[in-house]
């Protein structure tokens, strides 16, 4: 079955370009120029899906559009679906790319952005459907390293590499979203607990150690990518692995 | 409150007048008793003509105590008293010679002379010496003035001046504007806290710009005396509330003197107002010409960009079908590359004028120096894959205190800079290392360096030239000017510097200083952690 996207954009030359990108690709995309034409799209293409069904897959959301922000369909959408969807915007705040990102969208493109770079975070989004429920990954694998969450074995070029416990739950909790930026917040609530949400020096220390057993150099990171100002990220590991 | 301050200051005055008025009639009262001894005894051994000399001594010595009036009249009667006691015949008031009647006139005329001399002499030391204590008054309301910083502050230094001129308590209020109206709370500063009848009175004085009240000839049956605090031409920065008690007013030098005192602090505040306002218009016109500037030079650095897509976007419209593949496959990659030198200018301009701006924010937090550095020659490989880019950082380096997203910026400006100005194989180094208390981020380049003229030029927004020793100005070398003004301007705000410093065999390396700071401690689940990783 095709998947579907709700695209919405108010320029209507940059909705016609990503819409025709995105079809390219083999999804089904519905556009809407403003914030009620989405909200009226989601109810109208809701009424011809099963109840409890989200009606669409993924939702590509602008912020800045004519009749009110975007924040606003992100709050009433994340009420009743987990599909995946995504941020873009031309407004460059970090504050505020955290707040979103903490308050449920999947990820956050900032304008100008490529279509290669849309496509694989669509990509990695719908990988993780479902997330908040049961975890998708649970294993994971990317060049000489692979990880188990159940069994919780890190096996690094074929030697298993020991882990502290606060080690491992950071790295499950990263690997759980892989692909996906993973707020500070979210990860200092989810490793240590809602007491530590502005501790940030700690995950710097704890980055530092799993990178220096996991990484060839720790200082040129390719497993564990910091987003400056917002989170961290393991690289997406490759499809089928 | 103040009513009774007012009465019991009044009630001091007047018993220090009476009891200096006491002592005044006691010396004259002596000196007019010895001088009536002497008299009596030297009319018995010398004679008359002593004797009345003596008198019109006396008279003098006790003019120096005693009120021209009073001095008249007791010379007067001293007079009567010399005729009935010692001119013949005694114990009348007739005289029997000529020359003793003269005699008596010329006494009187004499002494009478003599007290009104030393009456007026007093009269002008009063006013000299009331001169001098105004002057005095000026000078120190002048240096009291002087010594506050904040011109509504000096209220203060007001109030005692007045309080010692007028010898009573006032109220005052004061602006900061002469065109602060009532109803505002800012720049209006009150003092002796005065009652809302006086605050009424005080803003009309302040509307009126002059005096009005008692004595004044306006409104004179106010129980009050208004004085404005004149700063120009019937301008007021505020006025001041005199009560007047019920038996007396102020003087007219003193009320003169308290309008003198009133008014150097008005034209004082008038001042301060005219030079904000100086101020702000050079400040306004500094700020839209360093506005003008700016676009200039980045209106400058956009068209470049600009120019290159528009060329790349139109043949691949008007001729696309004509080229190979490859050639528009090159001409979309120059789109791209284009867009982002672009999307790249845009976020440096607007982080330049946003740090420019006063009172900016920024969002510092602990941050790992080597997560910094990795991250920025990270997202340089990805827009440039074929270049050599290594990173290196110092084992055990403290975290460092900034704001992650400025400081990426700026790694990558510096990062991408390097990359422009200097060609492949020769690689490009992002270092990190701890030196005499700062964390120093390092980006070096084996490029042609910078001419010595252009070392510190090149972080200046404005300038503008071929700054590197070799002329090597392709298309992808430019936009310099924004980029490494943003660096500086970041490594500012962190407390710290960017530097230039020219490498031993070629090539620059551009050094961000940023000052060390003592990170939080961490409590780990395998021991104790310091705040310096590994």
């Amino acid at each position: 079955m095709t998947l579907r996207v709700l695209l919405v954009e108010d320029d209507r030359e940059l909705s016609r370009t990503l819409r025709d990108a995105i079809t390219a690709e083999g999804y089904e995309v519905f556009t809407a120029a403003s914030l009620s034409e989405g909200f009226a799209l989601l109810r109208g293409l809701g009424a011809g899906v099963a109840q409890g069904c989200a009606p669409v897959d993924m939702v590509l959301l602008d912020l800045g559009l004519p009749d009110g922000d975007g924040e606003q369909l992100l709050a009433e959408f994340r009420k009743k679906h987990a599909v995946p969807l995504i941020i873009t915007s031309a407004r460059e705040s970090d504050g505020q790319k955290v707040r979103l990102l903490d308050a449920g969208a999947d990820d956050y493109l900032v304008k100008p952005f490529s279509i290669r770079e849309l496509l694989a975070r669509m990509r990695v989004g719908l990988r993780h459907r479902g997330t908040s429920i049961t975890p998708a990954v649970t294993q994971y694998s990317l060049g000489a390293l692979s990880i188990d969450l159940g069994t919780r074995d890190v096996v690094l070029g074929g030697n298993e590499v020991h882990l502290t416990p606060t080690e491992f739950n950071l790295l499950a909790r990263l690997v759980r979203s892989a692909g996906q930026v993973v707020t500070h917040r979210q990860l200092l609530m989810d490793v240590w607990g809602a007491e530590f949400t502005e501790h940030t020096h700690y995950l710097r220390l704890y980055m530092a150690q799993l990178r220096g057993k996991l990484e060839e150099n720790p200082a040129d990171p390719q497993l564990l990518m910091t987003e400056p100002g917002v989170g961290y990220r393991i690289v997406e590991q490759h499809v089928g692995g | 409150m103040s009513g009774t301050v007012t009465a019991m200051t009044d009630e001091k005055t007047s018993r220090t007048m009476l009891r200096q008025t006491r002592w005044r009639w006691a010396w004259a009262s002596v000196v007019w008793a010895v001088a009536w001894l002497l008299m009596l005894d030297f009319e018995t051994r010398i004679g008359l003509a002593q004797v009345a000399i003596t008198l019109v001594l006396a008279s003098a010595l006790a003019a120096i105590w005693l009120p021209l009036v009073s001095s008249l009249v007791t010379t007067a009667i001293a007079v009567l008293a010399f005729d009935w006691f010692l001119v013949q015949p005694k114990h009348t008031f007739s005289v029997d010679m000529t020359e003793d009647v003269l005699l008596l006139v010329e006494i009187l005329a004499l002494s009478w002379v003599v007290s009104a001399l030393l009456a007026r002499g007093r009269v002008l030391a009063g006013r000299a010496s009331r001169s001098a204590r105004h002057a005095d008054q000026m000078r120190e309301l002048g240096d009291a003035l002087r010594e506050e910083e904040d011109p509504l502050k000096r209220g203060e230094a007001l109030r005692d001046a007045l309080t010692d001129v007028l010898g009573q308590e006032v109220k005052l209020l004061l602006l900061s504007s002469s065109k602060t109206t009532e109803g505002k709370d800012s720049g209006i500063a009150r003092f002796g806290d005065p009652s809302s009848e006086e605050l009424a009175g005080i803003w009309h004085c302040i509307r009126r710009g002059k005096a009005f009240g008692a004595g004044t000839g306006c409104e004179n049956a106010l129980p009050a005396l208004f004085l404005p605090l004149r700063g120009g031409d019937e301008e007021a920065f505020g006025a001041v509330s005199i009560q007047v008690g019920q038996s007396k007013l102020p003087d007219d030098g003193s009320v003169l003197q308290a309008q003198a005192l009133c008014d150097q602090v008005g034209q004082l505040l008038h001042r301060a107002e005219t030079q904000r306002e100086a101020d702000a218009a050079q400040a306004h016109a500094h700020g839209q010409a360093v506005r003008n500037a700016l676009l200039a030079a980045i209106s400058h650095d956009y068209r470049t960009p600009l120019a290159a897509i528009m060329g790349a976007a139109s043949s691949l419209r008007d001729v696309g079908k004509k080229l190979a593949p490859e050639q528009r496959e090159r001409l979309a990659d120059t789109i791209v590359s284009e867009t982002r030198q672009l999307s790249r200018l845009t976020d440096n301009t607007l982080q330049l004028v946003r740090l420019d701006a006063p009172g900016v924010k920024l969002h510092v937090d602990w941050e790992s120096a080597d997560e910094l550095a990795g991250t920025a020659i990270g997202r340089a490989r990805k827009h440039d894959p074929d270049r050599r880019l290594k990173v290196w950082s110092e084992p055990g380096l403290p975290l460092v205190r900034c704001d992650a997203v400025l400081f990426s910026q700026m790694l990558e400006n510096l990062v991408d800079n390097a990359l422009k100005y200097s060609n492949a194989p020769a690689p490009v180094e992002l270092t990190v290392r701890k030196q005499r208390g700062y964390i120093v981020f390092a980006v070096r380049d084996r490029g042609p360096g910078v001419e010595p003229a252009w070392r510190e030029k090149i972080f200046d927004v404005f300038q503008r030239g071929d700054w590197r020793s070799s002329s090597t100005n392709s298309a992808a070398q430019r936009g310099a000017g924004v980029g490494l003004a943003v660096c500086r301007a970041i490594a500012r705000a962190h407390g710290g510097e960017l530097r230039l410093r020219q490498r031993a065999h070629g090539g620059s390396s551009f050094e961000c200083w940023l000052p060390e700071e003592e990170a939080p401690a961490v409590e780990g689940d395998n021991g104790a952690m310091s705040g310096a990783r590994r």
